[in-house]
């Protein structure tokens, strides 16, 4: 299976979601995003971090310092109300869309 | 919300946020290495992606835009400095124009709430008045409740004993000084206490005239002066910077209630029909959360109440509309009419709109001269430009790159035009002996106003070459042809427009003016200002008129009130053919036509005693009844009965001498118009030999004051003079504007024949001779120029319309003036383009085949 890239969008619905379970780092959520997948899905420097840049921005996401498993100082995300409000929408959003198109390819 | 605040958290904590961002990543990289191999792409780039999301990157650009642009400006000064300068004439014209018309139009009048005040005229359902009688202002004053204040003011001449001289007095109300907030340089202004009947008659000094006269002294505060003879103190002066309401400044200021001291017989305070000079400009202020409209219609019916005590002075249904009155543009002469009351605006918009559109056309030259010098610049930029694409530049990088250098140059010839606009009007005011109060510095409006036209013209110069270079075009393109064509048209506009002006001049000076003004003297009493009333008029005509008759060298003599060429006109609106036509109106004696030389063509002269019989001019029979005897025709003129056609003369421009077609009415002065007379008389021999005598025995009629004498030579000659400047005005930017435009040819000629040295080369080689070459370079802008000059021939034809209707009565065409100024260019640029053409005949074909 070809590992492809995602639009900006849906990346930024796949953040949210995997820091619902706890604040993460960034190399983090891309590793998690990676797994989930079952390493269908990558999520390359290029998109991550711009992606947070703006959802920081945002407000749905906060940022504090803390030290990693290697033990380096690194930023943590972690999602702040807005954040899961945001991604409950989107969520939602995605659910009915899909159901739309699911919807239509079975009935063409 | 919050997100801007972050934003602005972003740009002002970029430094630290920046490098924990790259720690970041660097973390995520050293990761990725660990687990999955080293990885790819450049961080620095990865990073400026991320940090777009904050929005800024603009600023950053922005930043390095400008750095680059000074370096590029630092690295060709003579560019730089030549497009600065011709900015800085475009511009400039332009500042300078909406300079005037701010201080005129948009800027208040520099006294207390400008925009509260209000000016009123008189509007009747057939007439119109400009004044208003004082008597029934002090009516409204006293009555109104939607004005806190009624301002009114007339101005005379009185006589300074032991002078010659009788300069402007202007009359106002006792609430004058207060409400505008005047301030006194020395002694005090008039209160409303003083308008009290029993105070002692006063004075205030205007500036200007203190400082002439009395040396800024303050020692004459508390002094006498006899004005008409009248004694007054002196009680105070008025401050330098005090505008009035108007643009002139009187000698003195005094009050109305005093005028019938000063002016013998004024019937100022008691005449309510305005008809014996008690007519006076009148302004009030809006009481707070009042319209304008509440006002009109609180005077309308007052005016209503006022009539029924005097129902022969108020004319029924009459109103007063009103228009801003703290403006120096809203203080017109006074004017009375048939119709509604002309807007004082239509003419000095239509004046500012021709002038507008003159300098705009500098600017237009202007930039596309620069856009052209920036198209071969870019030319000689190719090298660096080829590199910056080749190092990742993408169009729209490369185009806000070229286009930030534009905007540095445009915003410094912006403000460089600032400077010259400046100057240009502080030396109009110089020359014009404006008031001191018109403050030519550029306020905020004039600032905006220069910043905008850089912007406007970075636009019009910079953007489309910006464009060019960035795609890395360089063949002779569609936007070098059209700001080569923009300059054409523009600058054959101002030329064509100039050549008009010149023939208007020369049609003043050479034309016949339809009547003799080298053997004439003016002699000018201004009787109603003296409070002359319409039998001691007659009487002092008559005694004048004898006076003269008496002087040897004095041929013929005549009554006017409207002296030829003198500011005072008197004219009805008649309607031909559904079309509004202007009439001269001139209230003669018998004697004028004879004595102005006025050929009589047919019928009969006026006759003494015969009102209703009137004579036309020959372009007014022609105008109102083309295919018919004008002769024994009735001629209406507002409400009066019909008058006849008794006769028809020559036309005399007398009272408009630009106008190719005026037309004309003479009739007979009626009684009340005999306080308005002039006298106008022929001399045998030269005028000058007489006036001496002419002027002696007008000042010995009434010793009270002098009348004014001209001799009529003197101002026809000072008419010359006003059409001249206007025709050297235009004439100036015309050349201005061809200067400019055949530098921008030869420079796009000599850049076309670098461009094709090589081709010449070979041409020459086998055998072209030097015409082949020319006429192919001229094929090149043959179509371009002469696209351009059709456009600004219609353009030409377009102005000269605003022009004819307003200022100078052009003839919308004249084919000399088009011609010539087409033949004018052509020559110039032609000349010019030869000078870069001939380096191209100079080509050596074996160098021109080995270069590059």
């Amino acid at each position: 299976m070809p590992k492809s890239e995602m639009p900006s969008g849906a990346l930024v619905l796949l953040i949210l979601r995997v820091l619902r379970s706890g604040p993460l780092h960034g190399y983090a959520i891309a590793q998690r995003i990676h797994a989930l997948s079952s390493d269908a899905l990558r999520v390359e420097e290029g998109s991550l971090y711009p992606a947070l840049q703006k959802i920081l921005l945002k407000g749905w996401v906060g940022a504090s310092w803390g030290v990693s498993d290697t033990n380096r100082k690194v930023r943590f995300y972690k999602l702040t109300r807005d954040g899961l409000r945001q991604l409950e929408a989107e969520l939602s959003d995605y659910e009915r869309q899909t159901k739309a198109i699911q919807a239509v390819l079975r009935m063409a | 919300m919050m997100e801007l605040f972050r934003r602005i958290y972003y740009i002002l904590n970029r430094r630290r946020l920046d490098a924990e961002l790259a720690d970041e990543m660097e973390f995520h990289r050293e990761m990725a290495a660990r687990h999955e191999g080293k990885p790819l792409g450049d961080p620095l780039r990865l990073r400026e992606d991320a940090r777009e999301a904050w929005g800024w990157m603009w600023i950053d650009r922005l930043g390095q835009d400008l750095r680059f642009a000074f370096r590029a400006m630092r690295t060709s000064p003579w560019f730089t400095v030549s497009s600065v300068l011709v900015l800085a004439i475009g511009i400039g014209a332009t500042v300078a124009a909406f300079s005037l018309f701010n201080m005129v139009v948009l800027r208040p009048l520099p006294v207390t709430d400008p925009h509260s005040l209000l000016r009123f005229q008189r509007q009747g359902p057939q007439q119109f008045w400009s004044d208003v009688p004082y008597p029934a202002v002090s009516y409204y004053r006293e009555n109104t409740r939607t004005l806190s204040a009624v301002l009114a003011l007339t101005t005379a001449r009185l006589a300074i004993e032991g002078t010659e001289f009788a300069p402007p007095t202007y009359f106002v109300t006792g609430n004058f000084f207060t409400e505008l907030g005047a301030t006194a340089s020395a002694g005090r202004l008039f209160t409303i206490a003083d308008e009290a009947q029993a105070a002692a008659p006063m004075v205030v000094l205007g500036h200007g005239f203190w400082a002439s006269h009395f040396d800024a002294s303050p020692d004459v505060v508390g002094s006498s002066v006899r004005l008409n003879g009248k004694r007054a103190t002196v009680v105070g002066v008025a401050a330098r910077g005090f505008s009035g309401l108007g643009s002139d400044a009187p000698a003195f200021w005094a009050l109305i209630a005093h005028h019938p001291y000063f002016v013998d017989g004024s019937k100022m305070l008691t005449d309510f029909s305005g008809q014996q000079n008690s007519g006076v400009s009148m302004w009030g202020r809006l009481t707070r959360n009042v319209t304008p409209r509440a006002a009109e219609d609180e005077l309308a019916s007052l005016a209503a109440t006022l009539r029924v005590q005097h129902p022969a002075d108020v004319w029924e249904g009459e109103r007063f509309p009103s228009e801003p009155g703290g403006y120096s543009q809203s203080v017109g002469s006074v004017s009375r009419g048939t119709g509604p009351a002309p807007s004082s605006h239509d003419r000095l918009y239509q004046m500012f709109a021709l002038v507008g559109s003159l300098v705009l056309l500098i600017l237009a030259v202007a930039c596309g001269n620069l856009g052209s010098l920036l198209l071969a610049r870019g030319a000689s930029r190719q090298r660096e430009i080829a590199l910056r694409v080749a190092i990742g530049a993408g169009t729209s990088r490369l185009v806000r790159q070229l286009f930030t250098e534009s905007l540095v140059l445009a915003l410094m010839g912006a403000l460089s035009g600032l400077l010259v606009g400046w100057a240009v009007v502080k030396s109009m005011l110089v020359l014009t002996d404006a008031p001191s109060w018109f403050d030519p510095t550029p306020d905020g409006r004039v600032v905006a106003f220069a910043t905008g036209m850089g912007f406007l013209s970075a636009t019009l110069f910079g953007l489309m070459p910006a464009l060019h270079i960035a795609r890395q075009r360089h063949r002779m393109t569609f936007a070098r042809r059209f700001l080569i064509g923009a300059q054409v048209a523009s600058s054959c506009v101002l030329l064509i427009v100039a050549g008009l002006l010149v023939r208007t001049f020369d049609r003043v000076t050479s034309l016949d003016p339809g009547f003799e003004y080298e053997h004439a003297i003016v002699v000018d009493p201004s009787l109603e200002e003296h409070g002359y009333s319409a039998p001691r008029a007659r009487e002092y005509l008559d005694d004048l008129e004898s006076r003269l008759r008496g002087i040897a060298g004095v041929e013929a003599l005549a009554r006017t009130s409207t002296p030829p060429l003198g500011g005072a006109r008197i004219t009805a609106i008649v309607q031909i053919d559904g079309r509004s036509q202007e009439v001269f109106i001139h209230q003669v004696d018998q004697g004028y036509l004879g004595t102005m030389r006025i050929p009589l063509r047919r019928g009969q002269d006026l006759v003494a005693g015969n009102e209703r019989g009137v004579v036309i001019s020959e372009s007014l029979a022609r105008k109102r009844w083309p295919n018919q005897d004008a002769l024994g025709q009735p001629f209406q003129i507002g409400q009066e009965p019909p008058l006849t056609v008794v006769g028809i003369a020559g036309s005399a421009r007398s009272l408009a001498l630009q106008d190719p077609d005026p037309v004309e009415l003479y009739r007979l002065a009626r009684e009340g118009d005999l306080v308005g007379m002039s006298l106008v008389a022929r001399t045998l021999g030269p005028p000058e030999a007489v006036a001496a005598a002419v002027s002696a025995a007008a000042k010995s009629v009434d010793r009270t004051f002098t009348p004014r004498v001209h001799l009529l030579k003197d101002q026809f000659q000072q008419h010359v003079r006003d059409v001249e400047q206007g025709a050297l005005a235009v004439s100036l930017l015309g050349v201005i504007a061809l200067i400019m435009a055949s530098l921008g040819i030869v420079g796009l000629v000599s850049y076309a024949v670098a461009q094709q040295t090589k081709d010449i080369g070979i041409r020459m080689a086998i055998g072209a001779e030097s015409r082949h070459i020319l006429r192919s370079l001229a094929a090149q802008f043959q179509r371009t120029v002469a696209l351009g000059l059709l456009a600004g021939v219609g353009g030409a034809a377009a102005l000269s319309q605003l022009l004819r209707r307003e200022l100078y009565g052009l003839s919308t065409f004249d084919p000399l003036s088009y011609v010539g100024a087409v033949a004018l260019f052509v020559c110039v640029t032609g000349l010019a383009a030869l000078v870069p053409a001939r380096r191209a005949l100079r080509v050596d074909p074996l160098v021109a085949l080995r270069c590059d």
